[in-house]
């Protein structure tokens, strides 16, 4: 009688299976939430574990999908790939599942998940954190120089090359020696960046039409090639720039922080760091918010699961994501900034950040102006061929800025096209 | 008796067949089927396009850098490393002591992961390294060692004669130790002096070292991938691309799983012939300069 009652208990709990990104503080922030969902919920299982990298994360999860051993759900997703994944049916739409409303309101989603909507109309990433990508400017360097702020236009910027170079003609004002190299999700940090910066956000790619503003990208590209030219730019490998003080500008993501802490403690926010959204072009009104790349990833929920994991994943994600302090552990453990509307204003986060990280209070506010990647199965030749048929071309002046952009378009027309 | 035998010697060889079955032959035949195939390994769907993989590696860019760029790194490779390990054997075969301890010495490069020589040579050559510093200093600017297309070419095949060159130098090393004194003994009474002992002794009888060598120094161009992957990615604009980033990029990359194996398939038959041609070549000479 006790075994058949011992055998029940255990057939009636129900094992999960969820993949955190490989970065030790996500899995710690994972295992936590697991541990305190399975306090208050014995017939459910956790098994959190780190995704494998074999050599990405995303083959680990192709070669997990093709095996057969997927985990129920996992972290670490970019819409990219997510369209790749729901295109091949390997991942479940979480809209179709009964509660989608009440969580999207619960944790103030609202406006962010706009951006995360599939061609086909379904959610099927919760996005998980938004890193808007901005500039971090050596306030330092700058103040020697005879600014009390940082640039903002082009021609700022500009300006502030000419006059770092007659003063130190050893530094620069930007490095950026992957600018050279085709790498696809090197565009994310550079050409991204200053281009949703210099469109308003303007998509690049919609569905299966190119609808970039071609003005602004243009503009962005004679932007590199000038800074290039007059070598305040360097595509140079070189081992450490911002951080030595060698130049005065970077693309900064919120990660960085935790690493300078150890690494650099003399980098303080406000005296020798600021950031600041990305340069814009001259005309750009000043009153207009700056948009940003957002790398930004999610979670999602395998096809494979059976309906008993999917309905056990489906609970846990809800209970995670419907509390707010939930939300500001996972700022305080990765230091990186949910996917919520509210932030930058919600008091519990603001406060949070303002006493502990300032630096990533630009961050914060900066989140409803930064963009997720584009959704295309191809994006990977597409932001490819960014680099080699236009980036590159244009930087060593075999192409105009207007003829490499013509080139990369025609040359990622048939891939919209599949 | 033969019975017991026979069992006795696959007992011995069934864990190399095991490890070649699995590890070998299986990927192999999967890689063979997946080549009429457009699959993403995840799809539940496999479409089956014919030979449609095979135009498009024909047709693309890519593919075709990848095939020059091998015949480049061999034009550069094959002869400096053969240089480069002839030269460490004669010295090692010339050294009163201490022989075995130089010739491991120059063997642990080989030894070596290439991702740490790779990043060691990624930090030597950056911009801001003593040795640029120094470069700039003495001549007003330093090469873009990475940057320009000839110059990053060189640099890896640099990395790559560095890292075999010990290798191959025990090869030669072995064929040096197996040409008797006496000839050496002769020729010198004949009045020959080191040039002449050289060629008309020393390189003759090292053709098998040569064979060998020259055989697996063009195989070895086929395979380049790690140095290129981390030093310049193939770039700039494909002029370090290698058939092993071009199998990485499409599969690992780009998920084409299909393509990826098609181009792997391509990769083996270039292999196969130019070594064949290579074998061709030096049996040739080998037969006409009277060394076989």
């Amino acid at each position: 009688m006790l075994m058949a009652f011992g055998l029940l208990s255990a057939a009636q709990v129900v094992e999960i299976t969820f993949w955190t990104a490989p970065n030790p503080s996500q899995e710690v922030f994972w295992r936590q939430m697991a541990e305190a969902y399975m306090a208050i919920n014995p017939n459910v299982k956790i098994v959190v574990s780190p995704m494998p990298e074999v050599p990405t994360s995303e083959a680990g999860i192709l070669a997990a999908i093709a095996a057969r051993t997927p985990p129920t759900a996992s972290e670490n997703i970019f819409i990219g790939f997510g369209e790749q994944l729901a295109r091949s049916k390997a991942i479940v739409p979480w809209n179709t599942l009964p509660g989608w409303d009440n969580l999207v309101q619960n944790r103030a989603m609202n406006q962010t998940i706009e951006g995360w909507k599939f061609a086909d109309g379904n959610y099927y990433i919760i996005p998980l954190y938004v890193n808007a990508m901005l500039i971090g400017w050596r306030l330092d360097i700058l103040r020697e120089l005879g600014y009390s702020q940082p640039p903002r236009t082009y021609s700022e910027v500009l300006a502030v090359g000419e006059v770092v170079k007659a003063k130190y003609p050893g530094k620069f004002v930007w490095l950026r020696s992957e600018l050279e190299v085709p790498t696809w999700w090197q565009r994310w940090f550079d050409f991204f960046v200053f281009y949703y910066a210099a469109s308003q956000g303007k998509a690049l790619i919609t569905g299966r039409e190119i609808t970039a503003d071609d003005q602004a990208a243009i503009g962005v590209l004679q932007f590199f090639k000038t800074l290039r030219d007059r070598k305040f730019l360097i595509t140079e490998p070189l081992a450490t720039g911002f951080e030595l003080g060698r130049t005065v500008m970077t693309v900064l993501g919120p990660w960085t922080f935790p690493w300078w802490r150890e690494n650099y403690p003399e980098l303080v926010y406000g005296q020798t760091f600021v950031v600041t959204p990305p340069p814009v072009p001259d005309a750009y009104p000043a009153e207009k918010p700056v948009f940003t790349f957002a790398d930004a990833k999610g979670v999602v929920l395998y096809a494979q699961a059976t309906p008993a994991q999917r309905q056990a994943m489906w609970e846990f994600i809800q209970w995670v994501f419907s509390n707010p302090a939930h939300d500001l552990k996972w700022i305080e453990i990765t230091g990186m900034l949910p996917a919520r509307d509210d932030v930058g204003t919600n008091a519990l986060f603001t406060s949070y950040i303002q006493e502990k990280e300032p630096a990533l209070l630009p961050y914060a506010q900066n989140i409803p102006y930064a963009l997720p990647p584009f959704a295309h199965p191809e994006f990977v030749e597409i932001q490819e061929l960014m680099g080699l048929e236009c980036i590159y071309p244009v930087l060593v002046g075999e192409l105009t800025p207007a003829r490499g952009w013509d080139a990369w378009k025609r040359a990622i027309r048939p891939l919209l096209v599949k | 008796m033969n019975w017991k035998k026979d069992v006795g010697g696959w007992l011995l060889a069934s864990p190399y067949v095991l490890a070649a079955t699995v590890f070998f032959l299986i990927p192999l035949g999967w890689s063979l089927s997946l080549v009429f195939y457009d699959w993403n390994l995840i799809d539940p769907v496999r479409q089956f396009v014919g030979l449609e993989n095979f135009r498009t590696a024909f047709t693309t860019s890519r593919v075709l850098y990848a095939f020059v760029n091998t015949y480049k790194y061999a034009a550069i490779f094959v002869p400096s490393v053969v240089v480069a390990a002839l030269v460490l054997a004669l010295i090692v075969q010339h050294l009163p002591r201490l022989k075995q301890f130089f010739a491991v010495g120059f063997f642990l490069p080989y030894l070596a992961s290439g991702v740490a020589v790779g990043l060691v040579v990624r930090g030597i050559l950056s911009y801001d390294s003593p040795f640029n510093e120094f470069l700039r200093a003495t001549f007003g600017s330093s090469p873009r060692w990475l940057r320009d297309p000839t110059l990053a070419l060189v640099v890896i095949s640099a990395m790559i004669v560095w890292k075999f060159a010990g290798y191959y130098a025990l090869i030669f090393l072995a064929g040096l130790q197996g040409i008797p004194r006496e000839l050496y003994e002769a020729a010198c009474l004949d009045g020959a002096g080191p040039f002449v002992q050289f060629r008309r002794i020393t390189l003759p009888l090292l053709y098998p070292a040569f064979y060998t060598v020259l055989v697996l120094a063009v195989g070895l161009c086929f395979g380049i991938f790690t140095e290129p992957y981390v030093l310049t990615g193939g770039g700039p604009r494909f002029a370090t691309h290698t058939w092993q980033l071009e199998i990485y990029y499409q599969a690992f990359d780009r998920y084409r799983a299909g393509y990826g194996a098609t181009v792997a398939v391509l990769n083996a038959v270039a292999t196969f012939v130019s070594v064949l041609i290579i074998r061709r070549v030096v049996e040739a000479w080998g037969v006409r300069r009277g060394f076989r």
